[in-house]
């Protein structure tokens, strides 16, 4: 749920409740003043009938008296005190009942109980009460309106720095070169959140930046010692007075060496294509760089008896020559490494895809494949041809992806 | 040929100049690039080996020194550094070739041959090597006047094997110098032998002579 809505929803509540409450209060206190000042008044006319009793010593005649209705009635069972009390009240003259206020007291006279009742309308009182029934009711509306408006506009004016930010957290990419933008606010909690992010974007970009240079120069520190152990072995291999089993040894430092410098290389690769310091770009056609590479590989898918078949279609392309050529001999390579004795080798060129399809045995595990130091088990490459492979898709907005069909191997790049 | 060494890490400058010394080449060494200016300023090269990151500045100096003072040595590259604008501005200061390390010194000298050959043979493409005559313009063999055929990748093989004649060259360098990264060390070594039987029996065919001798398992020489 939306802040907004959530506040809006909020006040609209509480809103009609104290309103709810307000107008019953008031209700209540009109009525209690009204019927205070009628009671008042019905007190006088009795008084006055009273009055009238003692210095004539006969009851007045029952008569509609601006409004009032007294009556007189003969009673055995005489009231105590004087009782007021709600009731209807007949408008003779137009024949409606209205509600009313009457008093209720007993009369003695010659020695007769009487019962005289005094009634008097309301409708003057009542009709004030609804007047303020009806305008706490439209204030009520008057209000809900205004808040609701109030709160969409005014709301979403003071929170749109906090939007700002949002929108600018969603959109933070470390390896971007643009900071967070602050939003000029004078709203001290933003203003807050403002830095708090500028100051953590910055610091975390500062440790992405140190860390992928930390990367670069190790890779590169490390490529000296590699030389000197690799010259050194090219020397030491110089004297013939080597057994066989040392010379063995010494293969396998050198495959080590090897090994250790492809890695740095490939690490190297990665980085400058996360940095996009690869840009030489040109327009050229990719199926060029697949015919090259079949040229240069044919050698090796043949020794492994593998059938190689390709459908390719002229398409050009912009990026960088180095990178495209890379991309493809990592996926050339991978279809030949792990294809099977006598297998196949579709590579299929057109508008929209490049592939490269090869026999396997079984479905590899997509999620892992192109992340970083994952091989298979029988495979004693660096474990970064693919996620290579899907860095340089990435720069250039192509999109990588893995099938198992049929016993086939399918690796997919999307232009 | 007389090499000047100009790099900073002793160990492998140590190995360079054994190797270039055993194979003829008259070497000579430095550390910083103070010395190498100085050196470069009292005598004169065929070749200089030229590493980029010297501990009291970067080697495109001595490029610069050698171009302002219209000298000629040839310049070969080595550096960590594999990067484009570092070899293209390398490359267009006047150095000849740009080699990224680690590297063998197999490939070094074979380079560094080429490099020499262009420089002081420039009207001669003939390179011989005892019974062996090959036309570098032409990309011809002739071997005791026969012509023989070989394949790019053997005769690419051949003329590194006679820039390396007499040194054990692993399976490793030759992988590396025929395939660079682009398959996998292991399977490139069967084609290796395979290459090397071909050119073992050419040669022998027409020289009556076996040039490449195997080293163990390690790899190979050729006399």
């Amino acid at each position: 749920m939306k802040l907004t809505r959530r506040y809006n929803r909020a006040t609209l509540i509480i809103t009609v409740i104290v309103l709810l409450i307000a107008g019953t209060a008031y209700y209540t206190f009109i009525n209690y003043i009204v019927n205070k000042q009628l009671d008042h008044d019905l007190m006088e006319e009795l008084t006055e009938i009273r009055d009238f009793v003692k210095t004539n010593q006969r009851l007045p005649l029952p008569l509609d008296f601006e409004g009032d209705q007294t009556a007189f009635t003969l009673t055995n069972e005489p009231v105590a005190g004087i009782n007021f009390y709600d009731t209807p009240y007949h408008k003779k003259r137009n024949n409606k009942t209205e509600p009313g206020r009457a008093v209720q007291t007993s009369i003695t006279l010659r020695g007769k109980s009487y019962l005289a009742e005094v009634a008097i309308s309301k409708e003057a009182s009542e009709n004030i009460t609804q007047l303020v029934i009806g305008i706490t009711i439209l204030l009520t509306a008057f209000l809900l309106v205004i808040l609701s408006l109030t709160n969409r506009y005014v709301f979403s004016g003071i929170w749109q720095p906090f939007y700002s930010i949002l929108q600018q957290l969603k959109a933070f990419n470390v390896a971007d070169t643009n900071n967070i933008k602050s939003y000029d606010t004078n709203i001290d909690e933003f203003k807050e959140l403002n830095d708090a992010v500028s100051v953590m974007s910055t610091r975390v970009k500062t440790d992405y930046q140190n860390l992928k240079a930390f990367t670069e120069n190790a890779s590169h520190e490390m490529l000296t010692p590699i030389a000197v152990i690799t010259s050194k072995l090219d020397t030491l291999i110089q004297d013939e007075q080597l057994k066989a089993d040392q010379f063995a040894q010494i293969n396998g430092i050198y495959t080590a060496a090897n090994k250790l410098s492809r890695l740095n290389q490939s690490l190297l690769l990665l980085v400058k294509i996360d940095n996009d310091l690869i840009d030489d770009k040109s327009t050229f056609n990719i199926k060029e760089v697949i015919l090259e590479k079949e040229h240069q590989l044919q050698e090796l898918a043949q020794s492994k008896g593998i059938e190689l078949i390709d459908l390719l279609e002229d398409k050009p392309i912009t990026a960088s020559r180095y990178l495209i050529e890379i991309l493809v001999n990592n996926l050339f390579n991978n279809a030949i490494k792990h294809n099977l004795p006598q297998g196949k080798l579709y590579i299929r060129l057109t508008q929209r895809a490049l592939t490269f399809q090869n026999s396997g045995a079984v479905k590899l595990n997509d999620q892992e494949i192109f992340e970083r130091f994952k091989r298979g088990a029988n495979s004693d490459g660096t474990g970064l041809g693919l996620t290579i492979a899907k860095n340089i898709c990435t720069q250039y907005g192509y999109k990588l992806t893995y099938n198992f069909e049929d016993n086939m191997h399918l690796f997919s790049v999307m232009f | 040929m007389k090499l000047l060494i100009i790099e900073d890490e002793p160990g492998l400058r140590e190995g360079i100049e054994k190797y270039f010394t055993e194979a003829g080449v008259l070497c000579e060494s430095c550390g910083t690039l103070d010395s190498a200016i100085s050196k470069i300023s009292l005598y004169d090269y065929d070749c200089i080996l030229l590493d980029i990151g010297l501990p009291d500045g970067e080697g495109f100096a001595v490029l610069e020194h050698l171009k302002a003072n219209g000298k000629n040595e040839g310049v070969l590259i080595i550096s960590a550094r594999n990067s484009l604008d570092t070899k293209i501005k390398g490359l267009n200061l006047g150095a000849d070739d740009y080699l990224i390390k680690p590297f063998h010194l197999a490939e070094l000298k074979a380079r560094i041959d080429a490099i020499y050959r262009r420089k002081a043979f420039n009207t001669n493409n003939l390179l011989v090597h005892d019974l062996i005559n090959i036309d570098l313009a032409a990309r011809e063999v002739k071997v005791n006047s026969i012509d023989l055929i070989f394949t790019r990748k053997e005769y690419d093989m051949l003329l590194y094997f006679i820039a390396n004649k007499g040194k054990v060259i692993s399976k490793n360098a030759i992988a590396e110098h025929l395939w660079g990264d682009e398959i996998d060390l292991a399977d490139s070594f069967d084609f290796i032998y395979t290459h090397i039987k071909n050119i073992r029996k050419k040669l022998m065919e027409a020289a009556h002579k076996d040039y490449i001798k195997a080293i163990y398992g390690v790899g190979y020489k050729f006399i």
